[in-house]
This record gives structure tokens, sequence and C-alpha cells, in this order.
């Protein structure tokens, strides 16, 4: 038993596909654990009638009720009574789910390319207002009823990816002719994005019927439809057919990265910039298009936002570019498994309202999780030094965090 | 190079005396034509971005690339309005004043938050860019997390401010007396921690150490000096100069952490780190840059203040408007060789 069990955990981290699975799912784990102490501990402070008496001390929180409600809440609590799949809290994470598949891509483009998009939100915020306002402008004249539908949505979109877009190669066109550091920049830009978005809104397109700082709402036929009988309610901002098209996109940017001559060139340029310039890829072009390309793809996401979600564009954005960077990094960056990891999110967003409805626990604590799971994720070396006591793993190759390639020449290269 | 610092330090070379007297004439006309609110503002809306620069160019100049200090100046700043509150506002414990004990406790959580950091990166060779976005990311949902804890909500109580600290006498001097001495106890931190971390990088052997551990690191390792040592050190300075910056700002200017959105910090992380590249990782550099950002910080506040119709939003991204014209003007700075990489000893 012991042997065999030894032998899966050397297969599974030899493999490097393997090893990033489980690296990704170890990382999940400690976090969940880190957060579960912090939640227990925090409970100490919080004040509460009933609680778990240790040393005079109260501890208030239970983090297993916590990771109950946040797990099972996202998804309806499938173990009570009278559990229904298309229910309102599996809409909502499937929602977000859809929303972080684009912020996800997003960064995950950027990253092969070998740049750190930290822009997505701020090319989300210019991608979602585009798309209200030219959905809001193109209703005027567009016929209602379905021929609206099939029009405005994909105006829409196309508005969305090419705000996002445009505003995603300004940092690569910073970086490519002024080599100018493009965390920096997209850093900044995300400031500039919120302070121009609103301004424009304050200046042109505030509905003026509304005492908050928002678009008139888009039409109800100029939102994405729902799928009859199977689809969730209309009224959860969540369409099954939007879902379908994350997912359509995913394998297209997969089959992108991995098939096309672009794709090629572009994780060239991330993995060994002078040999891919050496082989005649145009690396300014290819800063540039990258960025654009992972702009475009946070601009859909705002898109969406917009369409499925929001009905309208208001200023309080929620920060679906940050957690983005979250999502690709815990899929190594690779585009298929941002599904599996945009589901992840999309359930600690989700169960986030679960544990402030059904508990006392901030709900913040979800965006702690996520920067404890991106930072065990950074730390491979962490889990092999683990890992290494019960397997052996001397001709094990280091891996990076973008995909698994070996790198050459061992650890580092300093 | 078309580093404008480097220009600066070409004239400098050349014509000391005449750059020294522009430099003096232009800051005497600049003192007297401004109004001193806007001074006084700038000094102190300075003390986090240059104390956070500070603390980056040394983990960066060691090798190490912080892109965590924007979290560290979180943590710092909210931890020393917490410690303040717990204690009990206005007053005193041992004789010192709270705020003073507060300022501690932001010290002292910051540090904790890089020696993680530095554990992480050094020990367990995470890639640096993205254990520092995590630390940020962290940060970002630790102090509202903790705010709704104690004060159920993600903004904090006021615990109020430092009192000005007057020096008699000095304080008298026209045009900048009271700027420099009548003025709180953070912008007495900010100037004693640039003159200490322009001495120890210049001066000392640890400041060589650094210098070499972040430009050759075997070459230092040869030398018989324990590199990872060397790089913890750095970090964990970077987390005191942070804390400094982000405890001081918290308590001598802000009295109280808002914890919505991207917090009260603001983004002032990563304009220390803007300003460091600009200055070419030079400490006096560093200082300038601080000082002019803020003085844009401080320049939105007053136009506000004034009335001036131009829309707020627009007003607030002067600040990272600029920073990106910036860093598009001075281009590539020339990082540290080893910055980035990680380093074992016995190796090869």
């Amino acid at each position: 038993m012991k042997t065999r069990l030894k032998r899966l955990l050397r297969r599974l981290v030899h493999a490097s596909v393997l090893e990033r699975i489980a690296i990704s799912v170890a990382s999940l784990l400690a976090a969940i654990v880190v957060g579960g102490v912090l939640v227990f501990v925090s409970g100490a402070y919080a004040s509460c009638q009933a609680g778990l008496n240790v040393a005079g001390f109260t501890f208030c929180y239970n983090p297993m009720q916590v990771f109950y409600e946040l797990f099972f809440g996202a998804i309806g609590h499938p173990l009570e009574g009278d559990w229904a799949l298309r229910n309102y809290n599996l809409a909502e994470t499937l929602a977000q789910t859809t929303l972080l598949i684009f912020t996800g891509l997003s960064f995950a483009v950027a990253f092969r390319a070998g740049l750190f998009n930290i822009g997505t939100q701020g090319q989300l915020i210019m991608g979602s207002l585009a798309t209200a306002v030219t959905v809001l402008y193109a209703s005027v004249i567009v016929p209602s009823g379905f021929i609206g539908t099939v029009v405005l949505i994909p105006l829409g979109l196309l508005a969305g990816a090419v705000a996002g877009g445009l505003y995603g190669a300004i940092p690569g066109a910073l970086k490519a002719y002024a080599d100018a550091n493009e965390v920096i920049t997209t850093i900044m830009l995300n400031f500039v994005a919120g302070g121009v978005a609103a301004t424009l809104l304050a200046w042109q397109f505030q509905d003026p019927e509304s005492t908050n700082q928002q678009t008139e709402s888009i039409p109800a036929y100029a939102e994405i439809p729902n799928v009859p009988f199977l689809g969730f309610s209309g009224r959860w901002n969540f369409s099954l057919l939007a879902l379908a098209f994350a997912i359509v996109c995913m394998i297209g940017i997969a089959w992108m990265l991995s098939r096309t001559a672009f794709g090629y060139e572009l994780r060239t340029s991330g993995v060994q910039p002078e040999a891919a310039a050496y082989s005649g890829v145009d690396e300014k072009r290819m800063i540039v298009g990258a960025m654009t390309l992972s702009g475009a793809l946070g601009g859909i996401g705002g898109s969406l936002w917009v369409l499925m979600v929001q009905g309208e564009w208001i200023t309080s954005v929620p920060d679906l570019g940050f957690d983005g960077i979250a999502v690709s990094i815990l899929a190594g960056n690779s585009p298929l498994g941002i599904g599996a990891s945009a589901f992840l999110f999309g359930l600690l967003d989700s169960g986030s309202q679960s544990i402030s409805t059904a508990t006392d626990v901030p709900p913040e604590l979800v965006g702690i999780l996520s920067g404890l799971i991106i930072l065990f994720v950074a730390m491979p070396e962490f889990f092999r030094m683990i890992g290494g006591r019960y397997v052996d793993f001397e001709d094990v190759q280091p891996v990076q965090t973008d995909g698994g390639e070996p790198v050459e020449g061992g650890e580092d290269d300093a | 190079m078309r580093n404008p610092f480097s220009i600066l330090k070409g004239w400098y070379n050349r014509r000391p005396a005449a750059v020294l007297a522009v430099s003096a004439l232009t800051l005497v006309v600049f003192l007297w034509a401004t109004p001193a609110s806007w001074q006084a503002a700038t000094l102190r809306l300075a003390v986090p971005i240059a104390l956070a620069a500070l603390g980056g160019i040394f983990a960066e100049k060691s090798g190490v690339i912080n892109i965590g200090i924007e979290g560290l100046l979180i943590v710092s700043a909210f931890s020393a309005i917490v410690a303040t509150f717990w204690l009990g506002g206005g007053e005193s414990t041992f004789t010192i004043s709270h705020h003073w004990w507060g300022l501690l406790a932001g010290v002292l959580v910051s540090t904790l938050f890089a020696l993680l950091f530095a554990i992480v990166c050094i020990e367990f060779k995470a890639d640096q860019i993205i254990a520092g976005l995590a630390l940020w990311l962290i940060a970002l949902g630790l102090a509202p997390f903790v705010s709704r804890l104690v004060f159920e909500s993600p903004n904090t109580s006021d615990v109020g401010t430092f009192d000005n600290v007057t020096i008699p006498l000095l304080s008298e001097i026209p045009l900048f007396g009271h700027l420099l001495f009548d003025t709180p106890p953070q912008v007495y931190i900010m100037l004693g921690a640039f003159v200490f971390g322009w001495f120890v990088l210049n001066h000392t052997r640890f400041g060589r150490w650094v210098v070499a551990s972040g430009e050759n690191p075997k070459a230092l390792d040869t030398a018989g000096v324990d590199v990872q040592r060397v790089r913890y050190t750095a970090v964990i300075l970077s987390g005191v100069f942070a804390g400094l910056g982000g405890a001081g700002f918290a308590l001598g200017y802000l009295g109280t952490f808002t914890g919505t959105g991207e917090t009260v910090i603001d983004g002032r992380g990563f304009i220390a780190i803007a300003t460091y590249l600009l200055a070419n990782y030079h400490p006096v550099g560093a200082l300038g840059g601080s000082l002019l950002f803020a003085g844009l910080d401080a320049m939105q506040t007053q136009l506000q203040g004034a009335g001036i119709s131009v829309p707020t939003n627009l007003i607030q991204i002067i600040p990272h408007a600029t920073v990106i014209v910036v860093i598009a003007l001075v281009g590539r700075t020339r990082l540290p060789d080893a910055a980035g990489d990680h380093y074992e000893s016995g190796e090869d």
C-alpha cells in the first residue's frame, strides 16, 4: 500500500503538468489551513455569546463552519434538504467564473509573452464603460426585440474589446518604445482608468434620474439572454450562453498559444526573448500585440459584467481584474487550467456572501485567501521540501511557474 | 543614458558651485512664492513615499525586488492605528505617548511581514514579483478584515495625530524654519532616515555588501560574506523603513485608516517604486522625487480646497499620470545585475 502510494506520488511529481496541478492543490490547501488558523485566532478577539473556551479565551469562530459556508454555501448547500441544481448561489458562482475566465486569460496571455499585466482592472473598467455607452447610444437606432439582441450584444462585446485592447496597448507601447517597466505603468493606469472613467461619466453619461454615479440601464433585450428550460432564472444575472462563450474563448486562446505561429512567437518571446528575436520575431510588435490582446480580454470581461450582471455602468467596479491575477497564477498561466481556477475563485467570491449571511466572520477573509494562494503558488520549493521527505526527488527537473517547462541550467543562472 | 538624474549628476560633476547656487536660488524663490500650507502638506505627504522608496532601494540594491512595499505600508499604517486605539487614544504608558507605541507596533508588524517576504523569496526561491503581489493582496484583505473585527467597519476610528515638535529659535528662521523645525515627528524621522540610509549605503562596509549582493553575489560569496544574510538584512531594513513611513503617515497625517477600495495608502508604495527607479537608486534623488509626487498630491488637495472647478476625479489622477509620463521619459533604469535572481552559495 505504502509503496503504491509512493509510486503514485512519484509519478505525480515527475510529470510536469501533474506537478503543477499538485502544487496548485497543495497551495490551495495550505492557504485554507493558514486562513483557518487566522479565522480561529481572530475569533478570540470577536465578541459572541457562545464559543469554544480555551485557557480563559472564548474563540467565537469555527473555521470548519466558515469553510463549509464558503464552499458549500457557494453552490447552495447541497447536503441540506430541497437542494436544486439551478439555485441562486450556484448562478452567482458561475457568473463570477465567467467573468474571471476573461480576467484570468488576460493576465495569462501577457504572462506567457513574458509581461506582467497588473492592469487588467483598468482595462476592464475602460471596456465596461465603453460597452455600456455604446449599447446605450446604439439602442436608440437599433430596433428592439430579437434583432436588437443580435446586434447589440456583439456590438457591446466589440466595444469592450476595443476599448480594453487600446488601453492595454498603452503600457505595451510604453514598454516597447520607451522601455518603461510595465508592472509600474499598468498599476498606475489602473488608478488613471478609475479617475478618467468617473470623469467621463460625470461629464457626459450620468443617468440624470439616478442619485448614484451610474449610466442609464441598458435595455433588457441587450442583456445576454438565458437558455430556455435549461438556463438559470434571468433575475440571477447569469447566462449559460455567456459561460459557453467564455469556455469557447478559453479553448480558442489555448489553441492560439499552442497551435498558431503567433502563439508560438508569443511563447518564445516569453521564455527566451533573445532566441525569439534571433528567429525573426519583432520583439516590439510582439510586446504591443500581447498587451493589446491581454487588454482586449480584460475589456470583454468588463463587457460581460455590464451585459450580464450589472445592466449599467457604475463607478464601483468590482475587483475582477486583481482576482484574475490570482486565477491565472493558480492555473500556472495555462489557458485550460484557468477554467478550473476561475471556478474555484467563483466559489470563493460567491461563498463570501454565504459567510457574511451565515456567520459573523468578516467576508474580507476571501481577499486574504486569494493573496495566500498566490503566495503559496509562488514558492513551489516549499512544497518540494515538504514532499521531499516522502519522495525521492533526485531526478526531478526544476519547473517554472509558467506552465512547467524545465529551466535550463538548474535552479538559477546567477 | 537618458536618466535625468544622471544628467543632473553630470552637470554637478562639471560645475558643482553653479549647480548648487541655481538650486538654492530656485528653492528660495519656490519657498517664497508658494503657499506655506501647500509646502507643509507636501512634506507630510512625502513621508510614506520617501520612506518606502528608501526601503525599496535597500531591498532592490541587494538583489530582492520588493514590489510588496505597498502591502508593507498598508499593514504598518493599519496596525499603528489599531495599537494606538487599543492603548487608548491620547494618554500614555511608561510616560511615552500612545502614538509612539502605535508607531512602534506599526514598524514591528511591517518588519514581520518583510521577514516573511524575505523567507519566501530567499529560502523558498519564490518569484519575487509574484510574491510581492501576494504580499500586497494579503495586506489589502487583511487590514479591512481585522478592522471589521475591531471596529465593525473596514474603516477605523480616529485616534488623533502626533503634535508638532517645535524647535525654539530654529523654527523662527524665515522661509524654511517653520517647515523643518515646527513639524510633526514623522518628518524628522524621514529626514533622519535619509541621512542614515545614504550614509549606510555609501560609507559603510554593509553598504558595499548590499551593492555587491545585488550586482555580483558570487564575488561577494567568494570574499567570504554570506549573501543570504546580507539579503535578509536588506529586506528587513526595507520593512523597517516602510513601517516608519506607513505608521508615520497614519499617525502623523491621517489619524485614521480607511480600508475600502485600495485603502488609504492608495498606491503610494507603487509611486515609491517609480520614485527610486527614477532616481536610479540614489537616496537623495529618491527624496527629491518623493517631494515631487507629494507636491502634486498636495496640489490636488489645494486645488479642491480653493474651489477650482476641475473634476475631482481628474485631479486625483495627476500623481499617477505623472508617474507614467516620468517612467516613459526616463525609460529603463539599470537594475542591479542580480536583481530578481536567487543565489545559493556553493553551487558550481
